[in-house]
C-alpha cells in the first residue's frame, strides 16, 4: 500500500506577520512619548488584577450583578468601609452576595519561566537608539534598561453568597477562563499571565449561625517590575578619535575637522612601494587626494571604488611623500547639512584653452570644497570667486592647457 | 380519634388545675406585664417556588401565610465581630434570639412554629429585625420544659438572624 501524501511544509505564518505583531506589542508598551516603557510597579500589577476581575468575573444573581469590591482590601479599616458602604445593610455590614479581591502582602520573587533565568548585577541592556537634534548637529541617545524583576503576587478572589446557583455561575466563569491554566491581563501594554492555583470552600456550616457560602479562588499573577529609576540614557558616540600605529615606518595620522559636516583628513607617509592606502573605514564621499599638496585626479592618478576604505595609486608615491586623503565617512554618498538639506559632492575638470576665465558646472554650487589648478589648490576670494549659481571665475589667467578641477557641494 | 391518656402523676401534690393556674399566672405576667410581642411568618412551602435542583429561593420569593402576632419571652445574645476572610471584610453578626413561648398560647392562636419559619422582632419603632428558626424546640421532654415533672408547658425556640437577601418581611 502506498504511503499517503503528506504536506510537510505548511506555512503557519505568512510573510513577516510575526515581526509585525512584535512591533505592535512594542508600540503598545512605548505608546507614551518617551521611547521607553512606562514603569510597571506593584500597584500597576494590582490594578491589572482588579481590572481583570471586574471585566471577567461578572455574575448576575436575581437580575442584578453581584458587586465586586472595587479596590484591593488592606489592613486599614476605613478603607474597607469606604469600599463596602454602598452595598451594606442597615447594620453596616456588606450585603451578601459580593466578590472581593484580597492580595497577600508578601510578594515573592517570580516563577515565570521566561524571566526566571536572570542575568546578575542588574546589568543595563540596549533598548533603543533615539535620534536627537541640538539645533546644529544630528546625534543620538542610547537608552538602556536592566532586565525586569520577576515577581509573583498571590490573590484571593472570594465570593460570598447565599445561593448555590451563584456559586455555579462564578465557578463556571473561572473554569472556562482558566481552562488552559492561565489567563492574561494587560498592564501598560504588557501581557501578564495569571495562574489559577486552587479553589477551596470556606463555608462555615453551623446549625446555630447565619448561613452563607464562602468560596476562595487562589491566583498567582506572574508579573515583573520595570522601574524607570533604573533606566539609563546616555548620548551616543558622535565623534571618534582613532589612532593607528604601524610597525613599519608608515606614519599614519588621522584628525577630524569639525565644520558644517565632519570631514576626515588622513595623512600617510609613503614608503615608495605601497600603492594602496586604507583609511580603515568606509569613505562615503571622497573629496580629494593629494601627494605633497598636489591634488591627484581620480581615474587618472589613482582609483577608488565607492564606499570602500582604500585609495589605489597607479604608481607608488615616492618614499617620504605625504599622502593626504580628505573624505566624509559614512555608508552613503549623500549627507545632510546643518540645515537638514541633502547634499552631494561632484568633481568636474576643465581644460583652459584661452578666452574667458569663467567655468560653468553641471549642478548649482552650494559651496566649493576645493579648486585646483594643475593640482595646486587655489584660495577662494583671492584666486577665484563663485560668480553665479553654476559659475566659478578665476581671478588670474592660467597658462593655456592648464587643467582646473572643481570639487563642490550641490 | 387520637387516644388520650390522663396524666395522674404527682396527683397528691399537683393537678391539672394547678398546672393551668401556674400557666395562667405566667401568661398574665408575660402577656400582660411584659407584653413582649413578636410576629411569626410561617413559610408557605406549597406556594413558594423553589429551585428545581437546589430547592433555593431568590430574593423576596418566599411566600408566607398571614403574619401572626404572638407573645414570648425574648432573649437576644450579644453581637459578634466577625469577618468573611480572616481579619478582612468585617461584619457584625447580630446575636441569636431565643424565644420562650407557652405551648397553650400557640394552641390558642392555632399555629405552630417550624424550622425555617421567620420571626420578626421590632427592636425600635422603625427597625424590625428578622430571624429564622434554627431550632423549633418541639422536643420538650426534658425537666426544664416540664412543670415539676407534670407536663411540658413552654417551648424554647432558637432563631438566627435572617439576611436581607433571604427574607425581609415582604
Amino acid at each position: 500500500m502506498a504511503i499517503p501524501k503528506r504536506k510537510n511544509n505548511i506555512k503557519v505564518y505568512q510573510g513577516n506577520e510575526l515581526m509585525g505583531r512584535r512591533q505592535e506589542l512594542l508600540d503598545k508598551i512605548t505608546q507614551g512619548d518617551s521611547y521607553l516603557p512606562d514603569s510597571v510597579l506593584h500597584d500597576d500589577l494590582d490594578l491589572g488584577m482588579l481590572d481583570f476581575v471586574k471585566k471577567n468575573f461578572v455574575v448576575v444573581s436575581d437580575g442584578v450583578q453581584i458587586p465586586i469590591i472595587p479596590k484591593i482590601l488592606t489592613l486599614q479599616r476605613w478603607g474597607e468601609f469606604t469600599n463596602t458602604w454602598n452595598f451594606s445593610d442597615l447594620d453596616g455590614n456588606p450585603s451578601i452576595p459580593f466578590i472581593s479581591v484580597i492580595r497577600k502582602p508578601d510578594v515573592q520573587l517570580g516563577t515565570n519561566p521566561s524571566l526566571q533565568r536572570t542575568i546578575p548585577d542588574r546589568q543595563q541592556f540596549h533598548y533603543a537608539t533615539v535620534p536627537t537634534w541640538n539645533g546644529t548637529q544630528v546625534g543620538a541617545d542610547i537608552y538602556k534598561i536592566p532586565q525586569p524583576v520577576p515577581i509573583d503576587i498571590s490573590y484571593d478572589i472570594t465570593i460570598v453568597c447565599t445561593k448555590f446557583r451563584d456559586l455555579n455561575k462564578f465557578n463556571q466563569i473561572i473554569l472556562q477562563k482558566f481552562t488552559s491554566r492561565q489567563a492574561y491581563t494587560t498592564v501598560k501594554g504588557h501581557y501578564v499571565p495569571i495562574v489559577l492555583d486552587s479553589i477551596e470552600d470556606n463555608t462555615p456550616v453551623n446549625l446555630e449561625t447565619r448561613r452563607f457560602y464562602v468560596q476562595n479562588y487562589k491566583f498567582t499573577l506572574l508579573g515583573f517590575i520595570i522601574d524607570d529609576e533604573e533606566f539609563e540614557v546616555k548620548p551616543a558616540v558622535s565623534r571618534l578619535f582613532l589612532m593607528n600605529e604601524f610597525i613599519k615606518s608608515n606614519n599614519f595620522e588621522k584628525k577630524y575637522l569639525t565644520k558644517n559636516l565632519e570631514i576626515t583628513v588622513v595623512n600617510f607617509t609613503a614608503d615608495g612601494v605601497q600603492t594602496i592606502f586604507s583609511v580603515g573605514e568606509t569613505i562615503g564621499i571622497l573629496f580629494n587626494t593629494t601627494i605633497n599638496g598636489l591634488l591627484q585626479e581620480r581615474g587618472v592618478e589613482f582609483n577608488h571604488v565607492s564606499l570602500t576604505s582604500k585609495i589605489s595609486f597607479v604608481e607608488p608615491p615616492r618614499e617620504g611623500s605625504n599622502v593626504t586623503i580628505t573624505y566624509y565617512k559614512g555608508r552613503s554618498s549623500v549627507f545632510i547639512d546643518s540645515h537638514g538639506n541633502v547634499r552631494q559632492v561632484s568633481t568636474e575638470y576643465f581644460d583652459y584653452s584661452g578666452g574667458g576665465l569663467s567655468f560653468t558646472t553641471v549642478n548649482n554650487i552650494d559651496s566649493v570644497i576645493s579648486l585646483d589648478l594643475n593640482g595646486l589648490l587655489l584660495e577662494e576670494g583671492s584666486d577665484f570667486d563663485i560668480t553665479g549659481g553654476t559659475e566659478v571665475t578665476l581671478n588670474g589667467t592660467p597658462r593655456i592647457g592648464s587643467r582646473i578641477g572643481i570639487t563642490y557641494l550641490f | 380519634m387520637s387516644k388520650k391518656l390522663p396524666i395522674k402523676r404527682m396527683s397528691k401534690f399537683f393537678s391539672e388545675e394547678d398546672f393551668d393556674f401556674n400557666v395562667q399566672i405566667g401568661q398574665e405576667y408575660l402577656h400582660g406585664d411584659l407584653n413582649m410581642k413578636l410576629v411569626l411568618y410561617r413559610v408557605d412551602t406549597e406556594s413558594t417556588d423553589t429551585d428545581a435542583v437546589y430547592a433555593e429561593v431568590g430574593k423576596d420569593q418566599i411566600k408566607f401565610f398571614p403574619p401572626i402576632e404572638f407573645n414570648a419571652l425574648v432573649k437576644i445574645e450579644p453581637p459578634k465581630n466577625e469577618s468573611y476572610k480572616p481579619g478582612l471584610v468585617r461584619y457584625i453578626e447580630p446575636g441569636n434570639m431565643t424565644v420562650s413561648v407557652y405551648i397553650s398560647h400557640l394552641q390558642d392562636l392555632g399555629v405552630d412554629i417550624k424550622y425555617g419559619d421567620f420571626i420578626a422582632y421590632p427592636e425600635t419603632e422603625d427597625k424590625v429585625r428578622y430571624y429564622t428558626v434554627s431550632n423549633d424546640g418541639k422536643v420538650t421532654s426534658d425537666n426544664r420544659h416540664n412543670m415539676f415533672g407534670f407536663k411540658p408547658h413552654y417551648r424554647t425556640i432558637t432563631c438566627v438572624p435572617a439576611q436581607e437577601s433571604e427574607f425581609r418581611g415582604i
